[in-house]
């Protein structure tokens, strides 16, 4: 707007002033297809503040700006401005910014202890909505050690510890709380959820750990029935044989066989004392195996073939693979020599083999047509035991 | 200066007249050496002796007729160092034991009970679980109870005693040099008061749930029962049942752990327990001491006396853990308070899902039993059992 003369006040004065624009259009005024642009520009008009403000944009704003912080004025008014400012940013719950306010308000470092306290509280609060549970903490720790009995900083840190699992901490921030305001709601039921988590979280300890021992029984059980057959293992990885400690073999189990053994499948123990294992048949010829879940110690490998191969299996093109017809192997990998089962054998006695080593609890077969030239060429060249 | 001859013939008969006269005219010779200004090996000496007299009734009888040996004493127990307090506590100890000797006490001293409740609670003092026995031997009987309940609701600023007592008892480390086991009885003792049950169960403070984890506290038998005492005391209070069974309490399953023993649920059967009661490990004990398992029922009886307390307790899975305990329980007296508590469960009440309780089978003669004392549910017992009081040493 144009600057009026001292004597502005008088009609003459006015009446030449407005005589003026017949002549000359008003230029201070509004354009007009964007003054709700400008009007919006206007401090005592805005809707909303903007966040940076860029002097060069808006010389009114960032003139009030620098009168309100200026840093002539004591610290101690500092900082409650900026904790006010804060607080209304808080209000709005945009907690990003009113952490930096509260921390612009800490950086005077004023003298009054109360009101450091009060900053350090509520930027705890602000960072316990935006989810920095550990911040906020530290935060209400500073606060309490420049004034231990500030309430709001106890059960703000009962709050955060709740959140972090600390259950104990969390009743014990409660009990220090209760002591200063032996009623304060909040803190009672803060003390109720957090002893009732602590319970439940004791419950699952204790439910896990009978898991844990009821597995070790399992295994142990399961070790001592393989060991009294006579039955070697062997470890895919270390490649040792059982004869090291049974601490080896505690820890076959240990390693986890379901890792082991992709099928998810596992040697298992029945109600009358006898074995079941997961076995693989292994078809050289073709490349193709198959997968026996649960193959009893005591069925033999014959009634097992004869499931199978009931069927033509579909990569059998030549549809040979018969069970009268078939021959099984097993390899002794220490020295390279085949060994073949008679399919009438069980599973047991075969395993039993002096020459035969379970590898990763996974008995493996190779399997293939006998009279077949694959058959003969295969066996060319190895030694094969009868 | 001669030291005061022995007078460990307190075992001898009461009735010899030249003996009481001599005993008599001993305790008025010890009074000058027990007073404050008394040398300290004379005060110690006196302590002793003053001691060794409350190990029998008669010696207990004639000191409790000495009004200025008595303040006297009072006041050694509360003396600092090097007074001998700790004899003079113990003797307070033995003499507040004795049921006749309390109206003679509280004459002879009117601010004992403040003096002795200001040393169980002082931090600082070693010998606070002696004055808490004291006070707690005293606190037994309506009378000096009332007396002992009237110095706590005089008017004090700040925190109110009881809170402060609870908190010394609850608060592990309170005192270092005195466990304070004693403040158990002494709180049980305290709440055959309906102030200070009142005060506990006031649901606006957290004041009861505090004491809730000493139910199965392992290192004292005289602060579990105490801890066990109040709350089978506060659950007479039958307008607390409900906030008692739920959520902001949760008194059910404290009082049922140490009922439980390493039982091998099923997982069905698990699911309906308290959560506290899941999954314990194959060496839970259950609770040794045979009142304290008699007052557990007890609190749980008292506490199905509404319909919806019975439904609660029902519903939290006491049942499963009462079951168990009757098999094991070697107590008949016990037994029989078990089982009265399982028929109430059990009940007349037809309850949805409780079909398969009812094929419970209970003993012919245990059924006449039960039907006979059905309705005669015996006094409560108020008061805590009696501690041990100190013996002469």
């Amino acid at each position: 707007m144009e600057r009026l003369g001292p004597d502005a006040v008088s009609d003459d004065a006015m009446d030449s002033f407005l005589e003026k624009f017949r002549s000359q259009p008003y230029r201070g005024g509004f354009h007009e297809d964007k003054w709700e642009e400008e009007f919006e520009k206007i401090p005592l008009f805005m809707k909303t503040a903007p966040s940076e403000i860029d002097p060069k944009d808006n010389p009114d704003l960032a003139c009030l700006q620098s009168i309100i912080f200026d840093d002539e004025r004591s610290p101690e008014e500092q900082a409650k401005i900026y904790k006010d400012e804060g607080n209304d940013y808080f209000k709005e719950k945009d907690y990003k910014k009113a952490v930096i306010s509260y921390t612009e308000g800490l950086k005077k470092k004023c003298a009054d202890p109360d009101l450091n306290v009060v900053l350090y509280t509520n930027r705890a609060a602000a960072q316990y909505y935006l989810g920095n549970f550990r911040s906020a903490l530290n935060d209400v720790m500073t606060a309490r050690k420049l004034k231990s009995s500030h309430l709001k900083a106890v059960v703000r840190g009962a709050l955060c510890h709740l959140e972090l699992k600390n259950f104990a901490e969390a009743v014990s921030w409660c009990d220090e709380g209760l002591q200063i305001d032996a009623k304060e709601k909040k803190l009672l039921d803060t003390r109720a959820k957090a002893d009732k988590l602590k319970r439940t979280e004791q419950r699952d300890i204790r439910k896990a750990k009978l898991k844990e021992k009821k597995e070790q029984n399992q295994n142990e059980t399961l070790i001592q029935a393989i060991k009294a057959r006579n039955i070697r293992l062997v470890s895919e990885a270390a490649g040792e044989d059982e004869d090291a400690a049974s601490e080896g073999l505690a820890e076959l189990f240990r390693d986890g066989l379901i890792s082991e053994n992709p099928y998810g499948a596992r040697v298992s123990l029945d109600d009358q004392g006898r074995l079941s294992w997961p076995v693989l048949f292994l078809y050289p010829e073709c490349g193709q195996s198959d997968f026996i879940s649960a193959f009893h110690e005591d069925s033999r490998f014959i009634d097992h073939l004869t499931v199978m191969f009931g069927e033509t299996p579909s990569w059998d093109l030549e549809q040979k693979y018969r069970p009268d017809n078939l021959e099984v192997y097993f390899e002794d990998s220490e020295r390279a020599e085949l060994y073949r089962v008679p399919p009438e054998n069980t599973l047991l006695h075969t395993l039993q083999h002096p020459r035969y080593s379970v590898k990763a609890l996974t008995p493996a077969f190779l399997v293939c047509v006998g009279s077949s030239p694959f058959c003969k060429n295969y066996l060319r060249g190895r030694k094969v035991h009868q | 200066t001669r030291a005061p001859g022995g007078a460990e013939d307190g075992g001898a008969s009461a009735g010899s007249p030249t003996l009481e006269a001599g005993i008599e005219a001993e305790a008025a010779e010890l009074l000058p050496f027990l007073m404050p200004g008394a040398r300290a090996e004379l005060q110690a000496e006196a302590a002793r002796h003053v001691l060794a007299l409350t190990g029998s009734g008669p010696g207990r009888a004639l000191l409790a007729g000495q009004a200025a040996l008595l303040r006297a004493l009072a006041e050694l127990a509360a003396a600092p160092v090097p007074a001998p307090a700790c004899n003079a506590s113990r003797a307070l100890v033995n003499l507040a034991a004795d049921p006749g000797l309390h109206e003679l006490l509280l004459a002879a001293d009117p601010g004992l009970p403040a003096r002795l409740l200001g040393r169980a609670l002082d931090p600082q003092w070693p010998w606070a679980d002696e004055a808490a026995a004291a006070l707690s031997n005293l606190s037994r009987e309506p009378a000096p109870c009332a007396a002992v309940m009237a110095v706590l609701e005089a008017a004090e600023p700040g925190e109110p005693v009881l809170e402060r007592l609870v908190r010394a008892l609850c608060t592990p480390g309170y005192n270092a040099r005195a466990p304070l086991h004693y403040l158990g009885p002494l709180l049980s003792n305290l709440c055959q008061r309906p102030a200070a049950r009142a005060f506990l169960l006031d649901p606006d403070r957290c004041m009861i749930q505090r004491l809730l984890p000493f139910t199965h506290y392992p290192d004292s038998s005289v602060r579990r029962g105490g801890v066990v005492a109040t709350l089978r005391n506060c659950c007479l209070e039958h307008r607390h049942h409900e906030w008692l069974l739920g959520s902001e309490v949760d008194i059910l399953p404290f009082l049922l752990l140490p009922l439980a023993g390493p039982e091998d649920f099923s997982e069905e059967e698990m699911e309906r327990l308290p959560i506290d009661l899941q999954y314990l490990p194959p060496d839970k004990q259950r609770e040794p001491d045979v009142n304290i398992r008699k007052m557990l029922i007890e609190a749980i009886m008292l506490l199905t006396a509404t319909a919806t307390g019975r439904q609660q307790v029902r519903d939290q899975g006491a049942y499963l853990v009462l079951r168990e305990l009757h098999s094991w329980e070697p107590e008949p007296a016990v037994r029989v308070t078990c089982e009265k508590l399982i028929q109430v469960l059990i009940g007349d009440e037809p309850e949805r899902g409780m079909e398969n309780l009812l094929e419970v089978q209970v003993p012919e003669d245990v059924e006449k039993n039960i039907q006979a004392l059905r309705g005669q549910l015996e006094p409560p017992m108020l008061r805590a059992p009696q501690g041990p009081g100190w013996k002469q040493y």
